[in-house]
């Protein structure tokens, strides 16, 4: 099984590598460097021969020495101001985050004022009050990182607290120190991992910074303190810049960019999710091939053709991948609602992100489709139709919208695709109107609003550019049974007032039996059945189609 | 007679928002229910009704501002975290989401140990939790032992949450919206085990559900919550045949609409 790897990850492996180098020679100074670090092995200013790879500096001491036990002190100071600052902005994080009340205020105005100091001014402050060791230095910057950790996490655990599962563990009883150990701290690594990166890379800027500038400490020469020596000796105006200045910031150059390229993946490392190889064997087992595709025969197509036809579509997430969609072929007749039926991981959502070339990633399509006749499955095909003659409803579009703007703007900004603006907001007020939304509430903002009603408004956004063809995917999914009622009547009525096509994407065959002309039945990238929806209702010729049918749990009767 | 759960004049009052947008709201009013030890009652009502809270209120996530809870005839409502914890092992929540009720990084034994270990009666590896796996039709128990969440389909996950709400042997398990992200030719099933945790331990439960199909194929009594007030409540054949709220019949109507319910004539 070829995988391909992500970007991130290639650019966390070249990380690892850069700084492999630096780790390597921080562990095995003593072998790789022959002299001294600290006493002259030489006459000073001697130039790179073989005793001195890169010669000596104004002392005598051998600054190939100088370099590689830099490395020491570089790590050291990175990794411990990271572990310092992280640990801080931890328990800041999770004390604000879990306990709320006054230790949250507390906690984060803290966080505040240490955020709004400038960091380098505070540093050198801190640094020429306390001396110049490397702890001290070491210690100084992890006291003034842990704020950006401290936030950034911070806004996590607010966000788990609420997560269905810790409410679970709390509702079973968990106490507040398991909640956050089992629960909280272990979905936070990820982030903390990128956080500690970010800090540690910080840090080793901060120290060449500080010994730069005077303030390292005089008896381990750092990196920093290196250029410092150098810039001080004139080595720009000597040419010894080439071996004394350039080695310890390319030196600083590898270890800043490995800590870069590592803090990009190791988000995806610390996730179980991305890491575990068994979630891609589902992947492929759930979308085994199927022995022989149903015959597909277009459904009674109208005398004006369809408005969208597809023919034997093909889809693979990547080139390498299996088949999603194994060979699809349905028409939407103009002015009629299609369902698109199947369960989760039959193709239907992909079959419809294929069409209007939203597919993520580098995916592989195959087959025709047209839209009024003209070819569809080209990105840039799609993008002309797409939020243009082509309205689109995604999957929880409604918990989408843009919390900041008022319902009315968001709609206005959809339309102003087309139009002028000021037409572009008359129109707004007009479609918000048609999807059933009085004037008192337009300038409501999203949160303000139920779900029902918002997924009106997204309906309402998808309709700003007079589509003739609205698609919406489970546009009913999370709503209570009179709202579902009430949308898909709404999805009816615009059809018969706009003479709009409709292609309805739903695992709840029952649900749009109502509001459906036609159905058209996925099973694994398959079509198993397709035809009106009173013929395939009335008498479904595949098992699968009976089972989909066959959803009902109660045999009671209402009247209504 | 007592009933396992009683709660009586629940009222539950929320602020939203903030300065002049900041508004009042009224979750639960008065509301009195009851479910008796291994009955399945259903709460129906629309998304706001206050049907959540009541559950959060009844396993002890929300506190009531007035009225009683009580379980096996303790108070409990206004008892302190702590006195609470002893509570706890008897009831369990069930909730909507089975892709956000399971910890990404826990594997499937972990997950299902979680109410043994606070009770501390056992742990990932006690034949408990096999136990219960297979108890939920997840066989064999050997192979979903070690997954993690993600690999795992929408059904199976809600049924791994299944198996965590059974295996402390609780008495009471609130059940909130346990159908509503799963496949459609899934929710028959879903339903069909609750039926059977009820009939081998006599498991009671409340299912908070705005399907009304799933409320009369589950439950032996259904309670209908409008904006925060309890308008019907009664055996599930009278309500559904003999509506006597308007609000109820208006609710019977949209399920025959998406065609959930059959109409009759």
């Amino acid at each position: 099984m070829s995988r391909r790897r992500s970007p991130g990850q290639v650019l966390g492996r070249v990380g690892l590598v850069l700084l492999a180098l630096p780790a390597l020679a921080a562990v095995f100074a003593p072998l790789v460097a022959r002299h001294s670090p600290q006493r002259p092995s030489g006459r000073p200013l001697l130039k790179p021969s073989l005793g001195h790879p890169l010669g000596t500096d104004d002392l005598g001491v051998d600054i190939f020495s100088q370099l590689v036990y830099g490395s020491r002190i570089s790590l050291a100071i990175g990794l411990g101001a990271a572990v310092l600052a992280i640990v801080v902005g931890v328990l800041v994080a999770v004390l604000a985050g879990w306990r709320r009340g006054w230790v949250e205020t507390v906690l984060m105005r803290l966080t505040d004022v240490t955020l709004a100091f400038p960091f380098l001014p505070l540093v050198l402050v801190l640094a020429a009050f306390f001396g110049r060791g490397l702890l001290v230095t070491a210690i100084v910057i992890g006291a003034v990182s842990w704020a950006r950790p401290a936030r950034v996490l911070w806004a996590q655990v607010l966000k788990l607290r609420e997560y269905p599962h810790v409410q679970a563990a709390r509702a079973m009883g968990a106490t507040g120190s398991r909640c956050i150990v089992r629960h909280i701290l272990t979905r936070l690594i990820p982030v903390t991992s990128a956080q500690f990166v970010r800090v540690a890379n910080a840090a080793i800027i901060s120290e060449a910074a500080l010994a730069f500038l005077g303030l390292g400490d005089p008896n381990h020469a750092s990196w920093g303190m290196m250029l410092a020596n150098a810039s001080s000796n004139n080595a720009l105006l000597t040419g010894a810049w080439k071996w004394w200045m350039v080695p310890p910031g390319l030196a600083l150059t590898v270890v800043v960019l490995g800590f870069a390229f590592t803090g990009y993946a190791s988000e995806e490392w610390a996730d179980p999710r991305l890491a575990s190889p068994t979630g891609r064997l589902r992947f492929l087992g759930r979308r085994r091939r199927r022995p022989a595709p149903a015959p597909q025969t277009a459904a009674g197509a109208p005398a004006t053709g369809p408005i969208l036809s597809v023919k034997d579509l093909v889809v693979h997430y990547d080139r390498h991948g299996p088949a999603v969609v194994k060979g699809v072929g349905f028409d939407a007749p103009r002015e009629r609602v299609t369902a698109l039926v199947g369960e989760s991981g039959s193709g239907k959502s992909t079959i419809v992100l294929a069409l209007l070339g939203l597919l993520p990633g580098d995916p592989l399509v195959k087959g025709g489709a047209t839209f009024e006749g003209r070819k569809l499955l080209s990105a840039a095909a799609a993008a002309r139709v797409r939020g243009r003659k082509i309205g689109f409803v995604t999957q929880a579009a409604m918990n989408a919208l843009n919390p900041a703007y008022t319902i009315h703007f968001q709609v206005a900004e959809a339309a102003a695709l087309t139009m002028p603006i000021g037409e572009a907001r008359r129109r707004a007020g007009e479609l918000l109107e048609n999807v059933g939304l009085p004037a008192e509430d337009h300038g409501a903002y999203p949160h303000e609003l139920s779900g029902g009603m918002r997924q009106r408004v997204v309906i309402a956004m998808a309709l700003a550019n007079r589509p003739d063809l609205l698609i919406a995917d489970e546009p009913t999914t999370g709503l209570d049974l009179v709202t579902q009622a009430s949308i898909l009547k709404l999805l009816g009525d615009l059809k018969d007032q706009l003479g709009l096509t409709v292609l309805l994407i739903t695992h709840d065959v029952q649900m749009v039996l109502r509001v459906a002309d036609e159905l058209v039945i996925l099973q694994d990238g398959c079509v198993v059945e397709q035809g009106s929806v009173a013929t395939v209702a009335a008498d479904p010729q595949q098992e699968y189609t009976r089972r989909l049918l066959n959803t009902r749990l109660s045999p009671l009767a209402v009247k209504v | 007679m007592t009933r396992l759960l009683e709660v009586q004049h629940a009222h539950k009052t929320f602020c939203t928002g903030a300065g002049a947008r900041r508004r009042r709201v009224v979750a639960l009013d008065d509301v009195s229910l009851s479910v008796g030890e291994g009955e399945i009652v259903a709460l129906v009502g629309e998304s706001g009704s206050g049907k959540s809270t009541l559950g959060r209120a009844v396993v002890g996530l929300e506190r009531l501002d007035a009225g009683k809870a009580m379980f096996d005839a303790v108070e409990y409502a206004h008892m302190s975290e702590r006195a609470m914890r002893k509570l706890r092992p008897q009831m369990h929540l069930v909730l909507q989401d089975p892709y956000q009720s399971l910890h990404p990084g826990m594997r499937v034994a972990t997950a299902i140990a979680e109410p043994l270990e606070i009770a501390g009666t056992g742990n990932a590896k006690s034949p408990k939790v096999a136990a219960a796996l297979e108890e939920v039709g997840l066989t064999p128990a050997g192979t979903f032992l070690d997954r993690y969440p993600h690999q795992l389909s929408g059904g199976q996950r809600q049924r791994v949450v299944l198996a965590r709400a059974l295996v402390g042997r609780p008495r009471l398990v609130v059940a909130d919206e346990p159908t509503s992200m799963v496949d459609a030719t899934l929710r028959a099933g879903i339903v069909a085990l609750i039926r059977r945790l009820r009939d081998r331990f006599g498991i009671a439960f409340l299912v908070i559900t705005h399907d009304l199909d799933m409320a009369a194929a589950v439950a032996e009594e259904v309670a209908v919550m409008q904006k925060g007030r309890l308008v019907e409540c009664g055996p599930t054949p009278k309500v559904f045949a003999a509506p006597s709220d308007e609000y109820t019949r208006t609710l019977l109507k949209a399920a025959a609409e998406v065609g959930r319910l059959d109409v009759a004539d």
